[in-house]
């Protein structure tokens, strides 16, 4: 990271945006905090059936719900702000972790020796151990709980304080951004256009609130070792909701649902 | 450091790092920064074989409650304004790190990086073409600005 390439560039206005800008900006600060004080970081557990209020008279969506319904239990909202994969995908992982003991150590471990690892590629020591030290914090105060049930709820309310949960999201986007580098002639072949991954994980991987694609996924999956089941539910004219395991091949241990733009979690019957 | 800040405890951090081990060139205003962790006066001079060879920079870091998830507010201050196709006269600096791109796992350690690097690979000191019309119009906050970044070439 000491070599980072930055896009700086030339800037360019046309005659009379300038003045726009500072409108354009004030409206999406405040869409974004609209939608920051309308939904949970991480929401609680709600019925599948509870998504249909969102598309009342829309058969395609009501017709992919009934079939979600049948395979899912629940869904867990997450914040729409960009980090929505990673702090779900975190969270849901963390959470199905805590029913099994030596599954969580050997996470636990894995995460131990992250930091090092991601020194070694090259980021900086000063700022990964920032973000790395909460990280080890609440996975710490999460298994200290005495028992399943207020793990959970430690889980729920440390992922629910900005203060926790973004250190969370920023220290699985730089372990994601690792991974990513650590097999970039892998990942080069998901890249559009003519980005390196380098320059990918630093515009599209690392800042806060960029959101995630398939490439994000696998890495962030393997980076932890773990699956996840996307499902997809779009307006597309199939019935059926959509799945897709990635990495390809691999054992689902997270479920997401997906509809575009966003991701919650989602609970198997 | 108890009794900190979350962002008040990672500016410390930072501030110490950077009197430790500066980048070549760079010096922090240590005494301003503890009197007020939230601005800083950063030193910076121009590199050796490079155009800006000899002259010195002062670079402007403000910051907020939010930092490291709020990117800091860089400007050049001072009476001598690099002249430098991405440097406004009034100060603004064009560089995606400072808004669009930037990640809290940057630093001010590694905004200084950047900035040195920019600075050294310039071909032509010239304005950017556009510096007459922005100057007079902008606002006071670059991160303001709704920048549009097209050119990574220089």
């Amino acid at each position: 990271m000491s070599e980072k390439f930055e896009l700086s560039g030339e800037q360019t206005h046309q005659e009379g945006q300038i003045n726009q800008d500072e409108l354009i900006l004030q409206q999406q600060r405040q869409i974004q905090q609209e939608i920051s004080e309308s939904t949970p970081l991480v929401g609680e557990l709600e019925s599948i059936s509870s998504l249909n209020a969102e598309y009342s008279s829309d058969e395609v969506y009501l017709q992919k719900i009934k079939d979600l319904a049948s395979k899912y239990k629940f869904v867990r909202r997450t914040r729409p702000d960009g980090n929505c994969f990673f702090r779900g995908f975190s969270y849901g992982y963390i959470e199905k972790l805590l029913s099994n003991k030596d599954e969580f150590k050997t996470f636990y471990t894995l995460a131990e020796n992250s930091k090092s690892s991601l020194v070694e590629l090259g980021f900086p020591q000063f700022t990964v151990e920032d973000f790395y030290d909460t990280f080890m914090e609440v996975l710490k105060r999460i298994s200290d709980m005495p028992t399943l049930e207020e793990s959970k709820r430690e889980l729920h309310q440390l992922f629910n304080e900005q203060g926790y949960s973004d250190y969370m999201v920023v220290y699985l986007r730089l372990l994601t951004s690792g991974q990513l580098q650590r097999e970039k002639d892998f990942y080069s072949c998901f890249i559009e256009g003519d980005r390196t991954v380098i320059d990918f994980c630093h515009q599209e991987v690392e800042p806060m609130y960029k959101e995630s694609d398939h490439i994000h996924i696998m890495a962030a999956c393997s980076a932890m070792n773990t699956g996840v089941r996307v499902v997809y539910m779009d307006r597309g004219n199939n019935k059926q909701v959509t799945e897709h395991d990635l990495p390809e091949g691999s054992t689902p241990y997270v479920h997401l649902l997906y509809r575009p733009g966003h991701y919650d979690i989602l609970y198997p019957n | 450091m108890a009794g900190m800040s979350p962002s008040e405890r990672r500016l410390q951090k930072e501030l110490m790092s950077l009197m430790k081990e500066p980048p070549p060139g760079v010096s922090v205003d240590v005494d301003l920064a503890e009197q007020n962790l939230l601005q800083w006066i950063v030193h910076m001079e121009g590199v050796a074989g490079t155009l800006y060879e000899g002259e010195s920079f002062q670079l402007q870091f403000k910051f907020t409650n939010k930092y490291p998830f709020d990117s800091p507010e860089v400007t050049f201050i001072g009476n001598n304004i690099p002249v430098h196709p991405h440097v406004y006269s009034n100060g603004h600096i064009c560089l995606s790190i400072l808004t669009d791109d930037w990640s809290p796992a940057l630093s001010v350690q590694s905004v200084c990086l950047s900035i040195v690097s920019m600075l050294s690979s310039c071909k032509e000191k010239k304005r950017p073409s556009d510096n007459a019309f922005y100057v007079k119009t902008c606002s006071k906050n670059p991160k303001k600005t709704k920048w549009w970044y097209h050119d990574d070439s220089v």
